[in-house]
């Protein structure tokens, strides 16, 4: 059966997908995918921004209740578990970036394992389902970004997480519920309408909302096309539809479920290394560098009296163009304060953005020798970017670096090691250890494990030990 | 829980937080008073009831009754069935908020809000303002369940009711003026999820009495749930839009009570990094007046437009211009004779999500030229019951739709204040037949009297509510100034 619109035909596959169509590599990155998402929303959950929507959640309560990861004094109903979870991973700015450019996990992971907890007792949802949703939903949010010429740039109006997200949430939900056809088109429909967030609350408190709402509103979308309500059947397909949040619109149908191509085979996630927006990881890099070649022609100390200016070559994306961040929101978003950072500790982690760190004097002192220049040939695309940084000394020496490829982006992906270990250092930070591991193996295994729930007891911080009898393997 | 919850936020929000403020201070170039955004904020937070004026005070009324009867009459429709199942499946909840026509239901804040707003717009039913966008659906039900949240101790009475909806509705009138795009009828985004969310935002800031710090967040954090696309009219999802700018706009003002904090700048335009201008091509905005003596509301200026019968506003042009050639035709013919008419020729303005030949949903009926003016034809009158399945199956009026065909004069622009409707009956005797209406009754050109707005009310209420309450309500929103407790209003529905 042919589909006579993109819509249908978005519906269609969505409902085609099977775990059969999963290749090892697509199973492979997405594994990493799930594992680095669930370990920075452990660490987002200790967030201010996480109390808040925790506190305003807690008005909600219901029978049936998912689990809010870190926490076991508490359960909140399927839907605001999806939104305070979904807040947690995008609250630090930690979660995984894709090209064209979207945080794809975080609006998709937090709703199908808060949706997963739903079902009655019977119905037992597997591994390979969750896996399998999953990228149904990443799947969706790739396609749809390349319905737009606009979406392969770092975005300037509609944050795209809250374009794509929610409908790739929607559409992983409608796999997870096992929706048919039309009601996979209806979640889409319905989803459209919830869809879109103005790019200024970048680098706000509110950022990580857009990300906790893309998740929760698709599947609430999700949950209303279960229940029958039905929105437009060409939602794809109009530019009134999703195609208001572009100039530029250009849908096309997928390709046939026959040796289905993934876009996550083609395209690899960039991880990232440290809590800020990616841009800032090429600064980072080259600054770190930088740092490198000053100290070994200063016998090992950072001249820092010395260093009369700091200019950093960078695309011209004016909200991560901050000379003075105040907050960790705009310090996350802000080039120079990373190049600074990076500059005087070597290198970025979480503690560089607390509020000390954020204010010391030598940071701002170097803050106030730093500007930025725009190459022409310094594209904003994540694909393309570099970043060079070069420090003048008083004595007229100039030191640089440049940095085309960070060490997390796709084209450099973090090691197996590497990626445990950000985990296991994000994740310890809210659970005990035999949790941590639990989840390092049950993601690993995802595809065979029976019952996905135990993948939720572990994130509620339940000991491994007393759960060991729960874990099924093949 | 949910009261303490909200008192000890409020109070410990009274001191705001230093850090963002300089925050603030860093990204404007200027003082925050000079903003945009921070006009807006003053605004909520200091005008005052003596500030409304009588007219504002009488047109206000006005719509929250209308608001209220077709939010009582629309919680029969299907599209509310879904939605109240929704919620009351997945929430059991700390349920204090009032269900329109649901005497025994009680929903959380949020959840009757969203509930109460579907149930408003299920049909189409409800105001229509200029530049276009539905209101009263975005703001009132937010504040009904607002009004239920708040501790016995501090309940808002009927004046700061009244002053909370006003400002709900100028906040969207003022917003709409930032963009010429939104004279016309809308084409990408509907209205009452871009600016619907902010008013309601404002309105519950209003009604919580949010310090101006607060405001400012709540509008920021209701601008990233803005924004649903028009493709959703004319289906059943539609009702939606408004069912979640009220919800999300309380929500805003709700997570903004608890320190939330966003975008200071969300209003100004902020070039490279759009706030609420990415709903728009064309954005400029300006700063609202301190209010002061002379502060003018825009429903001052402008009235809204009621409807008569449940179908988008344009419908209601070409059936009155199809009741006049109806009579017309009856004088002519002695009675209405279908066989008579060769061609139905109906001359509107270009808008593609209500011209529809062949409306198959009650959804798409209402949002079709050609149905409207044909049930007008056929039955003299266009009323609820146009719309069930059988009478948009109905033989006769398929055969009078296939004699249809549509003209788009230059001059019929699609403007909620400049268009009109003409129905032109070609007979096959050669004569020819036509009936123009440049203003419908409702419109705020011709409102409706009281008479007529009481009559709407009462037959939309019967349909849920026994007459002694029917009353009831009658008198609380004419005397809601007089009322010390308005959360009376939400409990009597």
């Amino acid at each position: 059966m042919w589909a006579k619109t993109i819509t249908g035909n978005f519906a269609d596959v969505i409902h085609g997908l099977n775990a059969n169509h999963l290749t090892d590599q697509v199973i492979q990155r997405s594994k990493r995918m799930i594992l680095d998402t669930l370990g920075v929303g452990l660490l987002g959950t200790s967030t201010e921004v996480c109390h808040k929507v925790t506190q305003y959640s807690k008005i909600y309560s219901s029978e049936i209740s998912s689990t809010i990861w870190g926490h076991l004094d508490f359960r909140l109903p399927p839907l605001y578990a999806a939104f305070v979870n979904g807040v947690a991973v995008h609250s630090m700015d930690f979660d995984d970036t894709w090209h064209p450019a979207t945080h794809p996990s975080g609006a998709v992971l937090p709703a199908v394992i808060a949706l997963s907890e739903a079902f009655p007792q019977k119905k037992k949802i597997s591994g390979l389902d969750l896996l399998l949703a999953f990228n149904v939903g990443i799947e969706v949010q790739g396609r749809l970004l390349r319905f737009s010429g606009e979406a392969r740039n770092i975005p300037k109006r509609f944050h795209p997480p809250t374009v794509v997200g929610t409908m790739g949430s929607a559409a992983a939900c409608a796999k997870l519920l096992a929706l048919d056809r039309l009601k996979c088109k209806n979640s889409l429909a319905i989803a459209a309408s919830y869809a879109g967030a103005p790019l200024a609350n970048a680098a706000t408190q509110t950022k990580p909302l857009h990300v906790g709402n893309a998740a929760k509103h698709g599947l609430e979308a999700a949950c209303l096309a279960s229940q029958g309500l039905q929105g437009n059947k060409q939602i794809l397909d109009m530019e009134s539809g999703i195609g208001a949040f572009y100039t530029d619109y250009n849908p096309q149908t997928l390709p046939t479920l026959q040796s289905y191509p993934w876009l996550l085979d083609q395209q690899d996630v960039a991880i990232k290394r440290f809590p800020a927006h990616l841009g800032t990881h090429w600064v980072a890099d080259a600054a770190s560098s930088v740092r490198r070649k000053l100290m070994e022609s200063s016998g090992n100390l950072l001249p820092l009296d010395k260093i009369e200016k700091v200019i950093l070559k960078v695309p011209e994306v004016k909200y991560v163009n901050r000379p003075s961040p105040t907050s960790e929101h705009e310090a996350r978003h802000s080039f120079q304060f990373v190049a600074c950072s990076a500059l005087l500790d070597g290198s970025m982690s979480v503690q560089s953005f607390t509020s000390e760190n954020i204010h010391r004097p030598a940071l701002r002192e170097l803050l106030c020798k730093t500007q930025l220049e725009h190459p022409a040939d310094n594209a904003p695309s994540f694909e393309s970017l570099y970043c060079e940084v070069s420090v003048t000394l008083q004595d007229g020496n100039a030191i640089s670096d440049r940095c085309d490829t960070f060490y997390g982006h796709w084209r450099k992906p973090l090691k197996k090691e590497d990626l445990e270990e950000k985990f296991q250092s994000n994740a310890s930070s809210v659970l005990p250890a035999e949790a941590t591991e639990a989840i390092i193996e049950t993601v690993y295994n995802l595809e065979k494990i029976e019952n996905c729930s135990v993948l939720s007891m572990f994130l509620s911080g339940q000991s491994a030990r007393v759960l060991s009898e729960k874990l099924h393997f093949l | 829980m949910v009261y303490l919850t909200l008192q000890k936020y409020q109070k410990f929000l009274a001191s705001s937080r230093q850090v963002h403020k300089t925050a603030a201070h860093v990204v404007a170039r200027s003082a925050p008073e000079e903003t945009v955004t921070s006009s807006f904020a003053s605004f909520i937070h200091a005008v005052r009831p003596e500030h409304l004026s009588k007219t504002v005070r009488h047109r206000s009324k006005r719509m929250i009754l209308d608001s209220i009867g077709v939010g009582l009459v629309g919680s029969t429709t299907h599209v509310f069935h879904i939605a109240l199942q929704y919620c009351q499946e997945l929430y059991s909840s700390v349920a204090v908020s009032s269900v329109y026509g649901k005497p025994g239901v009680k929903l959380s804040p949020t959840l009757a809000a969203f509930a109460n707003g579907v149930a408003t717009h299920s049909m189409d039913f409800d105001d229509t303002w200029h530049p276009a966008t539905h209101p009263s659906g975005a703001v009132l039900p937010a504040l009904l369940a607002a009004s239920q949240m708040l501790p016995p101790s501090t309940k808002p009475n009927g004046m700061d009711f009244l002053l909370a909806f006003n400002v709900g509705l100028e906040v969207q009138g003022r917003l709409m003026h930032f963009s010429t795009e939104t004279h016309n009828i809308p084409k990408r985004f509907h209205p009452p999820s871009v600016v619907g969310t902010m008013g309601s935002a404002a309105a519950t800031a209003k009604l919580l009495s949010l310090s101006m710090a607060q405001c400012t967040h709540a509008l920021g954090i209701a601008a990233s749930l803005a924004g649903a696309p028009m493709a959703n009219a004319a289906t059943q999802a539609k009702p939606l839009h408004i069912g979640n700018a009220t919800r999300l706009g309380l929500e805003a003002a709700l997570l903004a009570a608890r320190g939330m904090e966003a975008n200071p700048l969300i209003l100004d335009d902020i070039p490279g990094c759009s706030g609420f201008s990415a709903f728009y091509g064309v954005y400029q905005p300006t700063p609202l007046s301190t209010p002061n003596d002379h502060h003018e509301f825009l429903l001052e200026k402008q009235d809204i437009a009621f409807k008569r019968f449940p179908a988008h506003l344009g419908m209601h042009w070409v059936v009155d211009a199809a009741l006049s050639v109806r009579n017309l035709f009856i004088n002519y013919a002695g009675s209405f004779s279908p066989s008579l008419i060769r061609t139905i020729v109906l001359k509107i303005p270009v808008s593609k999500y209500i011209n529809r030949p062949f409306p198959s949903s009650e959804h798409q009926a209402r949002h079709s030229f050609q149905f409207n003016a044909c049930t007008a034809l056929l039955d003299g009158e266009v009323g609820l019951s146009s719309f069930s399945e059988r009478s948009i199956h109905r033989q006769e009026l398929r055969e009078l739709l296939d004699k249809v065909v549509v003209e788009h004069p230059e001059d019929n622009v699609a403007n909620f204040d400049k268009m009109y409707g003409e129905v032109a009956l070609l007979l096959h005797s050669g004569d020819v037949l036509t009936g123009k209406c440049d203003t419908f009754y409702g419109h705020w050109r011709k409102p409706l009297s009281k008479e007529s707005l009481l009559k709407k009310f009462r037959s939309n209420a019967s349909h849920v509510l026994p007459e002694e309450k029917i009353e009831t309500i009658i008198t609380m929103v004419d005397n809601l100034e007089k009322l010390s407790d308005s959360s009376q209003l939400a409990s009597s529905l």
